[in-house]
């Protein structure tokens, strides 16, 4: 029996009848874990999984499973089609899901530059080399590493009653290194990539160390601060601003952040964002969970927000002549709606990180923030604390380290206040993979900003 | 199970014969979600996963492997991948394993159901949540712009065996639900939640839990507040006595005191993601030398308290459920462990606190229900009544907390006034900020027994690759004194 996943969804398919798409979904990981410098886990991980989604009526019924037996598959769609039929039963009218796309609808997935045979490839050996290095590099300067190595290739595919047949086969890789010394100073590098060969594990560990605090570090009281933002952190908040101010739900029930807002200036002139699936030195994908091919799509253009993100379900609530971007979260699009996950911030003009700490009088440099959630939703209000590298900048230069502190900010307040972005990008991503390995980042420059509101801070 | 079970001790008498340690596990999910929001049926969802993963010990290392081929063939290629997966790691010390104090775990477990919510009708459970949902909308008010009626069912079948001898099966059913309305208007946006925020009320129970809910009867008052929020005067910052409502005081304690008692994390093996602990190990080994709050603290483990999420009979190592004090009069006692933490700090037996998300995920160290017991307050209003002026603070919004677990800050839909040992106006956006053995030692008052009740959280996440657990958390309201209000 064939395992390539556009078989194994035509083949699912077939035990549909009626508006059906199949999305087949395959992961084989691996995920190396350290810790004081000593592996503490090791996960390879190899799952199929068949989603079956009917929609009868405008109401839509999902089931998943990874029972790919001929049984499992006619079970799955059976299911999903009395789930579709029990939904418009208890509506007892049509529903608002506007179907299937068509071939025409989706559109032709572009080719992209997100696969890698080597990685696909899928040796622990590289791993175990990461990690020896990670641990050499840090035991030179008497610190101790933290972190993990993972590489993973995801394959997709999706066949739909409609006429749809569609697969993409994707590779990721990380890196990160915390390296701490023994009285819990620390500091953080990472590298993210389509490839496992372009992690430099000791060029990862040598950023790590070099931000490890060589003094106590000094307490910050609360205030407004200029502030240099690491790539990392910049990250961060992006991707929380991705579905707090791109959801297109969200803006058709006039309770998103750029509610009566598109159109106007939101960030600073110079602050342009672009949602890009296939953007190479990023995480490129060929396609959303509808199948709709995936495209550029500029958000902010010199700080005028320009367009949220859609998918066919939250277009069809937006009405007019809203249409999907390609950016459905769940096959059928998600009930909660629909978000950016491929964000690039624009670089500016600054040479690099230095040239932007040289223009600040007095603030706070920061490597990268933890923790974030969302304390207001519609002004896009953060609150987190910094991690693992902190520092106080005096007169254009780095002087001490800070003890962690918390901040609560609007993520657009933020961009409104950039003052300046270094040219150079980078990928950066967390890697935090609940559930099915979905690797997503975002692609950065450093950045400048005045007023970063600085809350609190930890003791101890 | 009875088949599976045989293939994982199958598996594991051939790691046993390689001079492997080796645990085997098989896990089978089913999950569904319904959902009806704004007057359409926005979810009918079905997961069902199947699967092995298996865990092996080769010299000090470590290696997991998961696979969804449940059959002797690929039960053997997963042992033989973990194999590999640990061998190609550097090389570390065999580090010390807690014995299983009470012997291999045998039999079958399974936790509390009454009404199969699976065996009811997909028709009959979307119209309960229609109707919840409908009530929302109930007066037309067009500023509430989105409602929304949740349920979530979960069925996890296990078997575990291992080469220490474990051979053992479990059930669990977990069941919930839960309405919200999100009122906007202007630039202001406001949520209001029943019973509880993010999934709702979730217990191992069966659908007997949902219909005594009374969502429909609730869901009133819920789209009120939320319209009530949209002029509701901002909530005042400074520094006020405070009672937290029970929901809001279970994540407190998830957060400021699970988190940081979790072994793994204060011996450093989190610290690349969840992060560690203000707690030191040194602490553990002296128990009783750590004061980390005041006199009225004390807090419990129990992975067998009845209905409770964080509850089963043996954990994901097969050692079987424990109730232990963590805390008591505000003194440190003990740390949530699983068989390697609890030995590195010499502990005679894990606190049985393994666990795993899934057959492709490996155990670590995961909260049990631990819970803040029961104080001497008596009922809320008894504690209202001896709160002069204060504020109360209820449902979940936000929670941040250091990777340390030590200064916090977390927001609530709603906070009321209290003055004159009654409550008063609503006031919107209230949060509060502190750090976690001050804010303990600042509780002065717990109600009694009367008003204790575990409150669940489903979304705890922790570990790489990420793993997300379901725990409950036992509280009854109770008050602080002098906290930071409305920092956000």
């Amino acid at each position: 029996m064939s395992t390539d996943p556009l078989d194994l969804a035509d083949r699912a398919l077939a035990f549909t009848d009626g508006d059906a798409q199949v999305t087949v979904t395959r992961e084989r990981s691996l995920l190396s874990r350290f810790a004081r410098s000593t592996p503490t886990q090791a996960t390879a991980v190899d799952d199929t999984s068949v989603s079956v989604l009917v929609v009868r009526d405008g109401h839509v019924g999902t089931v998943e499973t990874n029972d790919l037996s001929d049984d499992g598959l006619r079970a799955a769609a059976a299911r999903a089609r009395d789930a579709a039929r029990a939904a418009a039963d208890a509506a007892g009218g049509p529903g608002e899901h506007p179907g299937l796309p068509t071939v025409a609808q989706a559109g032709t997935p572009s080719a992209h530059a997100g696969f890698d045979a080597a990685t696909a490839d899928l040796d622990p050996a590289p791993g175990g080399a990461a990690l020896a290095a990670a641990f050499a590099a840090t035991a030179e300067h008497g610190l101790e590493a933290f972190g993990i190595w993972t590489t993973g290739r995801v394959e997709t595919a999706i066949a739909s009653s409609a006429g749809l047949r569609v697969a993409d086969d994707v590779t990721d890789a990380y890196l990160k290194v915390i390296a701490r010394d023994a009285h819990g100073r620390s500091g953080w590098g990472a590298a993210a990539g389509v490839a496992a060969e372009t992690l430099d594990a000791d060029a990862v560990t040598r950023q790590a160390v070099a931000r490890v605090a060589t003094s106590d570090p000094v307490a910050l009281a609360p205030g407004a601060y200029e502030v240099v933002l690491e790539p990392d952190a910049v990250g961060s908040l992006l991707d929380m601003l991705g579905g707090l101010a791109f959801d297109g739900l969200a803006h058709a029930e006039g309770r998103g952040a750029l509610t009566d807002r598109l159109g106007t200036p939101v960030a600073a002139t110079g602050v342009t964002l672009v949602d890009d699936p296939l953007a190479a030195g990023g995480l490129p994908r060929a396609f959303d969970a509808d199948g709709v091919a995936k495209a550029p799509l500029t958000l902010l253009h010199d700080g005028v927000a320009q367009a949220v993100a859609h998918d066919r379900r939250s277009a069809a609530r937006a009405g007019g002549d809203a249409a999907s971007t390609g950016h459905a979260l769940a096959p059928g699009g998600s009930p909660w709606g629909a978000a950016p996950t491929n964000l690039v911030l624009h670089g500016g003009t600054a040479p690099d990180v230095g040239a932007l700490i040289a223009g600040v009088e007095r603030g706070l440099y920061v490597t990268r923030l933890w923790y974030l959630n969302v304390v207001h939703e519609r002004s896009t209000t953060l609150t987190g604390t910094t991690r693992d590298g902190t520092f106080l900048i005096e007169d254009g230069r780095l002087t001490k380290p800070v003890r962690d502190v918390r901040f609560t900010d609007a993520a657009l307040g933020i961009l409104e206040r950039t003052s300046a972005l270094t040219t150079a990008t980078s990928l950066v991503c967390e890697a935090d993979f609940y559930g099915r390995r979905a690797a997503h980042g975002c692609v950065v420059p450093a950045l400048r900003a005045s007023g970063f509101r600085v809350t609190g801070q930890t003791t101890g | 199970m009875s088949d599976v079970l045989a293939l994982l001790v199958e598996v594991c008498e051939a790691a046993a014969a390689h001079g492997v340690h080796a645990e085997a596990r098989w896990v089978h999910t089913r999950d569904e979600a319904l959902a009806v929001r704004n007057g359409e049926v926005s979810e009918v969802r079905t997961d069902v996963a199947e699967g092995l993963g298996i865990r092996v010990r080769v010299g000090g290392g470590w290696g997991f492997a998961a696979t969804r081929e449940v059959s002797s063939a690929g039960a053997h290629a997963a042992l033989t991948r973990a194999i590999a997966v640990a061998r190609a790691q550097p090389v570390a010390a065999a580090g010390p394993f807690a014995p299983l104090a009470h012997g291999p775990a045998r039999g079958h477990w399974a936790g509390p159901c009454e009404v199969d919510p699976f065996a009811l009708s997909l028709e009959a459970r979307l119209a309960h949540l229609h109707a919840a949902e409908a009530a929302l909308r109930a007066d037309g008010d067009a500023r509430i712009v989105v409602t929304s009626a949740h349920t979530r069912s979960r069925r996890t079948r296990t078997a575990l065996a291992s080469t220490d001898g474990a051979a053992c099966t479990q059930e669990r059913t977990e069941t919930g639900a839960g309405v919200q309305a999100v009122a906007a208007d202007g630039e202001e946006t406001q949520v209001r939640s029943y019973p509880m925020s993010h999934d709702g009320d979730v217990l191992l129970a069966g659908w007997e839990l949902v219909t005594g809910l009374d969502l429909a009867g609730h869901a009133p008052r819920v789209a009120a507040e939320a319209v009530e929020l949209l002029t509701a005067p901002v909530c005042p910052e400074g520094v006020r006595d405070v009672v937290l409502h029970g929901e809001q005081l279970a994540l407190q304690v998830h957060e400021s005191i699970g988190h940081a008692l979790e072994l793994d994390r204060i011996l450093l093996g989190e610290a690349s993601y969840a992060g560690t602990s203000w707690v030191q190990a040194d602490a553990l080994r002296a128990a009783g030398s750590l004061r980390y709050g005041s006199e009225h603290l004390h807090v419990t483990a129990d992975a067998t308290l009845p209905a409770a999420l964080g509850s089963f009979g043996w954990d994901d190592e097969g050692v079987a459920a424990r109730r232990f004090p963590l805390i008591e009069e505000g003194v440190l006692l003990a740390a949530l462990s699983a068989r390697q933490s609890a030995a590195e700090i010499g502990l005679e037996e894990s606190g049985g606190c393994a666990r795993a998300d899934g057959f492709a995920r490996q155990p670590i160290v995961r909260m049990t229900n631990v819970s803040l017991e029961p104080g001497s307050a008596g009922s809320f209003a008894d504690l209202l009544a001896d709160t002069e002026s204060g504020l109360y603070l209820e449902t979940n919004r936000s929670w941040s907390i250091d990777d340390r677990r030590l200064q916090f800050q977390f927001a609530t839909e709603v906070a009321r006034e209290i003055r004159g040992g009654e409550l008063g106006r609503l006031y919107r956006n209230p949060s509060y900020a502190g750090v976690t053995p001050a804010f303990w030692g600042s509780m002065d008052a717990v109600c009694s027994a009367s008003e204790w009740r575990p409150w669940s959280f489903t979304n705890c996440g922790k570990g790489e690759p990420g793993q997300v657990m379901a725990v409950s958390h036992g509280t009854a309201p109770a008050r602080f004194r002098g906290v930071q209000v409305g920092v956000a």
